[in-house]
């Protein structure tokens, strides 16, 4: 017997009875209604009787269904209770993607004890369903819920574990979101939480690393130094104490070169060696060590861009002090024909690819020896700092559209524009004959500015090494581009800006075809934080309170109800829309 | 144009001095301007010293040190950015919902946003979705000389993508203000306007007509976009099956902006005045 006069909803749900009735007896008129989409409404019941003026009764088959759905209602509102199997709350898992989870002890790595872990916790207290999020250098939820082991082996392949770095805090924010302070949250790492200890109701933590000892390159880099490359390798010790390893460095074919590195406990080596600008890929290996994948780099040739510059100034002694500066920076091509930079002494077009630099050497009424005002934030302002320089200037005003970059007074003394075509027109208005720019470390600045910058605006990519996790800035005219990753997976960019930030999710060597051009880049792991595994350790902090725990629990079963209800009005749907209710 | 959507440009542009727009950390980079980057760069405000090593900028070696000490030392400037803001307003017909204040709500919280980006040294651009992404005249001027703001597409922004894709700029902060009321995948919409952005908001504008549950009875419901006509009889089930349709709308769209990082707030264009809130909470506007 349910006592459903004690609840004043299913009273008040009984009283809707009359309600219908009255509904049945005063039906409107349709009100028109404008609505932004009726994308919320597709799901109504398309009333099929009324819009008429006449006032009319549905058929009683109608009314009884509704009166048998209204009464079913009335027993929900009751909240009848029964004994239900309550689950156990989601699970949302936060692992550790950083390339520190590969370290290994007895060949077992922090990673295999934690997949381990997460198996067997399946085993012993399944949850109802589980999400993944990997903690790389951004936290990233693994697809859809998995319900089952098997579904979350699966999601479990992404689990690479090569970022370099571990964004655990903000996949922890993540998660908190995803499961609305409702699910478990289970970290699976190798280091200990940052204050030691875990607060949360909702928050377990479980750390599977050791303090292995491990030795690794954290920096590497390879940069154009003039006619040869010069090579920078550090190496770091992040062992307990003093200890030996053995590095060797290999160009090409070229038999490795390897020396005894001793150092002492987290201590670290610089070498820096010049390799001919010819060699090719420099490789450098370390012993094997617990983590293998800061072990070694690769090094391609640095990307040498070089600008033709073509020096067309009548007056000989400019023209000395432009070629003298422009040889001085190492950027300039050793022939001058389709010249990409044009330094002349009329500001005039040259070229469809033609940058120019008009030169106005004019005998100048006017000296400044500062202050002159500088935009910095412009590239060809860069490292310029004008200390003590006398600059020599005819009195001008600033040519329409350019942009003036130094100032003395209001007389523009170099200014930039760029033309419907893309092309930079840049004006000097410089005389040397009594001015000292030219004697100062300022003028060849200025001259490897110009010229960095222009090459700044050339295709091809920016830079041939970088780090893991890195952008690498790709410059293109709007080919398309594919870029095939050291896996072997290839991504295509069909149409491109002017500019392509490539994503370096793994180490190893890319390639990047765009057009006809093919180049490549290596990415190497150099990330000191996750090579030191000193701060590794293995244990548990925080766990989930006990109402987590499988039980049985009084459960409202007025959703029972609720379906028959659905039902009966299922069946009235049906019956309207075919008529059949009688209209 | 409409003077009722100048007048909510004015009203916005007031109420945006007060904010500021908060710029993520990513978003740090980007053009040279007026803000602090994330990166050592090329300002004026000298950040530090550090012992010169292969591969730094030869011009940026201070060489007065070397001349006093014979040691190469380089100067470190702080980067100097102008984060922008790329504004998208959908452009279509249920923006612009008869007896609501959906389309003024729409004007005023654009001109907010613009002003508070101003306030913040961003540049702006805003696109109206609505036969292609186009930007609106004057669009980098202050709110109150933006042009041709008018709510007549018949296209969804998912639609407006497929005849005239947008420019943004990389590592733009992006926020798109529409009711979001179409059938569709929300997904594939946001990853393309998340694509290349430091931060996209997705703003929900709807008038309280579309947040409410309808009144009971007898409805002729018109699509304001398609013209189409339903003739439902609405009481309690139907009322609460309109608030699940739009609950169920609102979390697909919520898990969506989830998985690609952005993030999401329901205004209410009657109640904006008092909701700014929301837009503090998500992180998108600070006090200024």
């Amino acid at each position: 017997m349910i006592p459903f006069l004690t609840y004043p909803l299913a009273l008040m749900a009984l009283a809707a009875v009359p309600a219908l009735t009255a509904i049945y007896l005063l039906r409107n008129r349709f009100r028109r209604r404008q609505v932004s989409s009726l994308v919320l409404w597709q799901f109504q019941v398309q009333s099929k009787a009324g819009g008429a003026k006449i006032n009319r009764l549905q058929l009683p088959l109608l009314f009884f269904l509704e009166l048998a759905a209204l009464i079913l209602l009335v027993v929900a509102a009751t909240g009848p209770q029964w004994k239900l199997p309550q689950s156990a709350r989601p699970l949302i898992v936060v692992l550790d993607d950083s390339f520190s989870m590969r370290a290994v002890q007895d060949q077992v790595s922090a990673q295999t004890r934690a997949r381990d872990f997460l198996e067997n916790l399946f085993h012993h207290q399944p949850p109802p369903a589980t999400r993944l999020i990997l903690a790389g250098r951004e936290p990233r939820s693994l697809g859809v819920t998995a319900k089952s082991w098997r579904e979350v082996d699966e999601l479990l392949r992404q689990w690479q574990c090569r970022a370099p770095s571990a964004a655990i805090d903000a996949a922890m924010t993540l998660a908190s979101e995803v499961g609305k302070q409702q699910a478990n949250l289970l970290v699976l790492t190798d280091h200990p939480p940052a204050d030691g200890k875990i607060t949360s109701q909702r928050l377990e933590w479980h750390a599977f690393g050791r303090p292995l000892d491990n030795f690794a390159i954290v920096n590497a880099s390879r940069t154009a130094f003039g006619e040869q490359d010069r090579c920078l390798l550090e190496v770091a010790n992040f062992s307990s104490g003093a200890r030996a390893t053995r590095l060797a460095v290999q160009t090409g074919s070229n038999a490795a070169q390897s020396q005894a590195i001793l150092l002492g406990a987290h201590e670290s080596q610089r070498l820096v060696f010049n390799l001919p600008a010819a060699a090719p890929a420099l490789r450098a290996t370390l012993d094997a060590d617990a983590l293998t994948e800061d072990n070694g780099i690769e090094l391609l040739p640095p990307i040498r861009k070089r600008v033709r510059v073509l020096v067309a100034v009548a007056n000989e002694n400019a023209s000395a002090l432009a070629n003298r500066a422009l040889d001085a920076t190492g950027l300039r091509a050793t022939i001058s024909e389709n010249p990409e930079l044009i330094v002349h002494e009329t500001d005039s077009a040259a070229g469809s690819n033609a940058w120019s630099l008009a030169w106005s050497t004019i005998a100048a009424t006017n000296a400044y020896t500062g202050p002159f005002i500088m935009d910095t934030s412009h590239p060809l302002a860069a490292g310029m700092a004008l200390e003590g320089v006398v600059w020599a200037a005819a009195a001008a005003t600033n040519p329409p559209g350019a942009v003036p970059v130094i100032f003395a007074g209001n007389t523009p003394l170099l200014s930039a524009r760029e033309d419907a075509m893309g092309r930079r027109h840049l004006t000097l208005n410089l005389n040397p004959e009594i001015s000292t720019l030219q004697n100062t470390p300022d003028w060849p600045i200025l001259f490897w500015n110009i010229l960095s910058w222009r090459i700044s605006e050339m295709p091809g990519l920016k830079e041939s090494n970088a780090r893991l996790g890195a952008e690498v800035v790709l410059k293109t005219t709007g080919e398309a581009v594919t870029v095939m990753q050291p896996n072997g997976e290839k991504r295509f960019f069909p149409k491109t800006g002017g500019e392509l930030a490539l994503e370096t999710p793994q180490p190893g060597i890319y390639s990047v075809v765009a057009g006809a051009t093919t180049n490549q880049f290596s990415v190497n792991v150099l990330a000191a934080d996750k090579s030191d595994l000193s701060a590794c350790a293995t244990g548990q902090w925080g766990k989930w309170s006990e109402d987590t725990e499988h039980r049985l629990v009084e459960a409202s079963v007025g959703w029972i109800f609720g379906l028959l209800a659905l039902a009966l009005l299922t069946a009235h749907l049906y019956l309207v829309a075919t008529a059949k209710g009688g209209s | 144009m409409d003077p009722a959507y100048r007048q909510a440009l004015h009203d916005g542009e007031k109420l945006g001095l007060r904010y500021a727009l908060q710029i993520p950390q990513v978003a740090a980079s980007g053009w040279t301007g007026s803000r602090s980057g994330r990166h050592a760069g090329s300002s004026i405000d000298f950040q530090d010293y550090r012992e010169y090593q292969p591969g730094d900028d030869l011009r940026f070696i201070d060489w007065g040190i070397y001349a006093r000490t014979d040691r190469l030392t380089v100067k470190l400037y702080r980067e100097e950015v102008t984060p922008h803001l790329d504004l998208i307003l959908d452009g279509s017909c249920s923006m612009n919902l008869e007896d609501t204040a959906k389309a003024s709500g729409a004007a005023q919280l654009a001109a907010l946003l613009a002003t508070a980006a101003a306030n913040a040294q961003c540049t702006q651009s805003v696109w109206l979705a609505g036969e292609g992404f186009q930007r609106l005249p004057n669009d980098a001027l202050m709110p109150s000389a933006w042009d041709r703001l008018e709510w007549t597409s018949k296209r969804t922004p998912e639609q407006a993508f497929e005849i005239l894709p947008p420019k943004f700029r990389r590592l733009g902060v992006r926020v798109l203000v529409s009711d979001l009321l179409w059938p569709g995948e929300p997904l594939q919409l946001l990853r393309r306007l998340r694509d290349g952005a430091a931060a996209l908001f997705v703003i929900q504008l709807l008038a309280r007509d579309d947040a409410t549950p309808p009144e009971h009875g007898n409805l002729r419901v018109v699509d304001s976009e398609t013209g189409t006509e339903n003739e439902i009889y609405i009481d309690a089930s139907m009322a609460r099956q309109y608030t699940d349709n739009l609950a169920q709308l609102q979390q697909s769209w919520a898990d969506a902006c989830r998985q690609c990082g952005a993030q999401m707030t329901t205004l209410i264009a009657e109640d904006l005045g008092t909701s700014l809130g929301e837009l503090e909470a998500i992180q998108l506007l600070t006090p200024a």
